[in-house]
């Protein structure tokens, strides 16, 4: 097998810049969690089916397992690791509402339902039942039927609106 | 008055899950590691005359090529009775999709493209897909012992049927099938072994108990079970998909041992549909018969399940949809053929709602009896509903079981009866019941043990084989350590399944975790805290029987200023040489002499749960579409040790064992190829999709349990199933034989409902 020509692919991954040597027909999930060890996007399926390599570029959630790294040459990437404080290892809202709220089980959709859940809320701060079951609809879960997942997206609106308080 | 059960407590193992700091096999790499690929069989029944490896083999890049060659030929199935399987195809292949080779190489492409190197000469063989036909004359035979590729037969006759009929005042013939159900965890499977200088592997990969891999592994491997460590992971679901052994950890400890490097194997998620276990389709045949006032007196079922190409789990899946419904209901007179049939198929196993063919017909069948008889759904289930006390039609006697309460619970909050009578066109509502044991016996790797420790600053360690699926297994024993010891949860660090530590523990199977893991770790704590009064008698000249603990300091009953921290009771016994060490063994009460096949009798677990759902629908009869307007459900777990999470259980049931058993999913096949191995084409149910679930916990306190508690959450997966279905049934006026109800299905059935009507008009 002829190794391709790789390409310098400029990234910045949770804040931070890269310069990476890549073959053009990586993935950008490929290079997340075999260049980068950004492990929390997952593989469930590597077709587009399951959601569970979302990530956020430029703040939209995108399938990592169907995006060209070399498209989102210059992007901003958000990864589930780089959603916690990088400070002080605090976890973000959203994440902290997911466990309070028992909205994990598995635990193998869970990074891909987070940044789904961020993208929605940095978008539409309040939104309804039904606002937050579409924005998930392209996420699966096997475990949960949704209940607490939906409830966890309402306490993480309620605290970031500062309706409620984190405890 | 509990402190840390029965709270819903945020789950430990969802902090390192929200930010993706928990590690799944796949996300898992050893230095110096190979990547593994599998060649698999493209035809479903096929002789294989010659495997020519030599190209793979010379490809750059590549470590190590096996087949049967290398094999030990140990074959695999649960009893000793059922082993059937090679993990690596010898000289035969029976369904699309086993293993016949597999590489190590540098990279996941060279592998890739050193398994299409791979030359096989097969001759290809006639093949059956069904399980009807299979048993057919004249049949291809798919294994040389099994005549007519009857893999088991469960024979059951309790009473006298043919005697019973006589007595009856209702009999009804039913006949149903199903399709078959795939497990659709979203983590697919992978496995990470290392085989090293020792002689010892290690070997990561999703699991639902660490224990029994290990010997089956030991056993493929011709190793000591010491020498097998079978590590913790974090596993991405299970539902019965993971339970037993698959040629993958096999053969990825194999091209580990003949290289002398970590390998990692990564399914993809056709390999994951295809090559670990599918559920089982089923044709149940039923006869029911009531008395007047609706006793179900007489029960005669016959099921052919399509078992696929191997053993498996075969005498317990075969087994358990009959065991479902004799927990349910009481009756005299009950005989049950149950044939799971060898076919050209995928492996089958036990998946969450196991027979939603055979517990729908049921259901079916109380309905149609109540309608016939003048009674309503709720009566004619209360009537015959087993109770606290009770013994099953195969000697199982019943320690707790909150039956009436949980069908009153759903029925009066639904407002059914109301609702029953009169309900607008094309609208309906249904109820389903079911009981679901907590654990069976399962020979020496039965039961389970724990061990808890102590640092000199007062930290606990607990001990325990375990293993979290995703259901919260290690909160579960957490939160039962916290209690039985009087130390905060926070205090506690667990370490689970990893095997070379932890004592044997029977595995997150036959839903038996909480109530035998559990009882172990209550055990073992109880030890410890005995233990710990030993040592704080001294210190607090007090006598030890006088002694608590809680909230991690030791105090004399009465006088909580006579304290001293938990560490300092440490830290003196340390210094008389007594380290404290809490054991904790403990074994269910079940009959060992009961066996699946030749005596199917005697107490089949150590407690049972029960789950009652009510489902109403509107059902568009223009596009066969089913609405699902609300879903009220109702469980005895007894004690909820994590409310919360129970209902998390119940939540998930409703969406895979109702919502996406009953109206969406369904393997598609073509001559034993598998069409919808992906998410995109079997459906299942997503967040726009899902009713709101009302959910009821109804605690009947079990003498057995750690604190009352017993099985969490399958019975409403398999209850909401049946209420679903008779909802449907209720909706459109007639009952759909076939499972799922897809809205072809349901249009069909109101059309040919409709035909009859005219033809009698």
């Amino acid at each position: 097998m002829s190794t391709p020509r790789k390409i310098v692919l400029a990234l910045t991954v949770n804040g931070q810049d890269h310069d990476l040597l890549v073959e053009p027909r990586r993935t950008l999930l490929e290079v997340l969690r075999e260049e980068l060890g950004l492990t929390g996007a997952k593989e469930g399926c590597g077709t587009g089916g399951c959601g569970t390599c979302t990530v956020l570029i430029d703040g939209r959630p995108a399938r990592a397992c169907l995006t060209l790294a070399a498209d989102v040459q210059g992007a901003s990437v958000l990864t589930i690791e780089g959603l916690a404080d990088a400070l002080d290892g605090d976890l973000h809202p959203i994440q902290r509402a997911f466990v309070d709220a028992h909205g994990i089980q598995c635990g193998f959709c869970t990074p891909g339902m987070i940044l789904t859940a961020k993208a929605l809320l940095d978008e539409n701060p309040s939104p309804d039942e039904a606002e937050i079951r579409q924005a998930l609809s392209g996420q699966v879960c096997r475990c949960t039927g949704y209940a607490k997942i939906v409830d966890s997206v309402q306490l993480a609106a309620r605290r970031l609106a500062g309706e409620e308080e984190t405890p | 008055m509990s402190v840390y059960v029965g709270k819903s407590v945020p789950r430990r193992d969802t902090r390192l899950k929200a930010t993706g700091e928990a590690r799944y096999t796949a996300d898992l790499a050893l230095p110096f590691m190979l990547h593994a690929a599998v060649l698999r069989s493209p035809y479903p029944h096929a002789r294989l005359l010659r495997v020519d490896t030599s190209r793979a083999e010379a490809l750059p890049g590549v470590r190590a090529v096996i087949t049967a060659r290398d094999a030990s030929g140990v074959k695999w199935g649960v009893f000793r009775y059922t082993r059937d399987q090679e993990f690596l195809a010898r000289d035969r292949v029976r369904y699309i999709g086993e293993e016949i080779a597999a590489v190590a190489a540098d990279t996941e492409e060279i592998a890739q493209e050193a398994v299409a190197l791979i030359a096989v000469e097969y001759e290809r063989l006639p093949a059956v897909f069904d399980p009807l036909d299979a048993i057919a004359d004249g049949a291809p035979r798919i294994h040389d012992h099994a005549e007519r590729n009857i893999n088991i037969h469960v024979p059951i006759h309790v009473g006298d049927v043919d005697a019973a009929w006589d007595a009856c005042d209702h009999v009804h013939t039913e006949m149903t099938r199903s399709e078959e159900e795939s497990y659709f965890m979203t983590e697919p499977y992978a496995v990470l072994a290392h085989c090293d200088r020792q002689g010892t592997v290690e070997v990561w990969m999703p699991n639902a108990s660490p224990h029994t891999k290990a010997k089956g592994l030991a056993n493929a491997l011709e190793l000591p079970v010491s020498k097998v460590h079978v590590r913790h992971v974090a596993i991405g679901g299970a539902f019965g998909g993971r339970s037993d052994m698959f040629p993958g950890e096999y053969i990825t400890a194999l091209l580990s041992r003949k290289t002398r490097r970590p390998v990692r194997l990564v399914y993809t998620r056709e390999e994951n549909s295809i090559a670990v276990r599918q559920g089982h389709s089923m044709v149940v045949e039923s006869r029911f018969g009531f008395k007047k006032d609706g006793t179900l007196h007489a029960v005669d079922v016959t099921c052919h399940m399509d078992g696929g190409a191997y053993s498996s789990t075969g005498p317990i899946a075969t087994s358990v949809p009959f065991l479902c419904f004799e927990q349910t209901y009481r009756v005299a007179n009950v005989r049950y053929n149950g044939y799971r049939v060898y076919t050209n198929k995928p492996i089958r196993g036990m998946i969450r709602t196991h027979g939603r063919a055979w517990a729908c017909n049921v259901d079916m069948q109380l309905d149609l009896a109540a309608e016939a008889l003048g009674l309503d759904p709720i009566e004619i289930r209360l009537k015959n509903a087993l109770k606290t006390g009770d013994h099953t039609p195969t000697q199982s006697h019943i320690p707790s079981m909150a039956s009436h309460e949980t069908i009153r619970a759903v029925a009066e909050a639904s407002r059914f009866r109301e609702k029953w009578k009169r309900l607008p066109p094309w609208h309906g509502i249904g109820i389903g019941c079911v009981s679901v044991m907590s654990g069976f016996p399962m020979g020496i790797r039965g039961g389970s043990a724990a061990m808890v420790k102590f640092d000199e600053d007062g930290g606990v360690h607990l001990i325990s084989g375990v293993v979290d699926n995703g259901q919260g297994n290690e909160g579960v024993v957490l939160q039962i350590a916290a209690e039985a010891l009087g130390v905060p949860i926070d205090q506690i660090q667990l370490t689970a399944s990893a095997t070379e530590i932890t004592p044997i523990d029977q595995g997150a199977y036959s839903q038996a975790t909480t109530l035998v893991s559990g009882n172990a770790v209550r055990l073992a704590c109880e030890d410890a805290r005995r233990q710990l009064f030993e040592v704080a008698a001294d210190v607090l000249e007090a006598s030890a029987e006088d002694l608590e603990l809680a909230d991690g300091k030791v105090f004399v009953k009465g006088s909580p200023a006579r304290a001293v921290p938990l560490a300092k009771v440490v830290r003196s016994g340390l210094l008389k040489g007594k380290s404290v060490i809490g054991h904790g063994s403990f074994g269910p009460n079940v009959d060992q002499r009961r066996e699946w096949i030749q005596n199917p009798k005697g107490q089949l677990s150590a407690a049972f749960s029960y789950g009652s759902a009510v489902v109403e629908v509107r059902v568009d009869p223009e596009t066969g579409f089913v609405d699902v307007l609300d879903v009220w459900a109702s469980h005895d777990c007894g004690k909820a040790i994590n409310p919360k999470e129970v209902e998390g259980q119940m939540d998930g049931g409703v969406a895979m064992g109702g919502h996406g058993g009953i109206l969406l999913e369904a393997l598609r096949w073509h001559e034993g190829a598998n069409l919808n191995t992906n998410f995109l084409d079997y459906k299942i149910p997503l967040a726009p999709d899902m009713p709101p679930i009302h959910n009821f916990i109804v605690e009947a306190d079990d003498p057995v349990g750690p604190f009352g508690a017993k099985e969490g959450g399958l019975s409403i997966s398999m209850c909401t199933a049946q209420a679903y279905a008779n909802a449907i049934a209720h909706a459109i006026g007639t009952h759909i034989r076939e499972f799922p109800h897809t809205p072809d299905r349901v249009l069909d059935t109101i059309e040919a409902r409709e035909g009859t009507e005219d033809e009698a008009s």
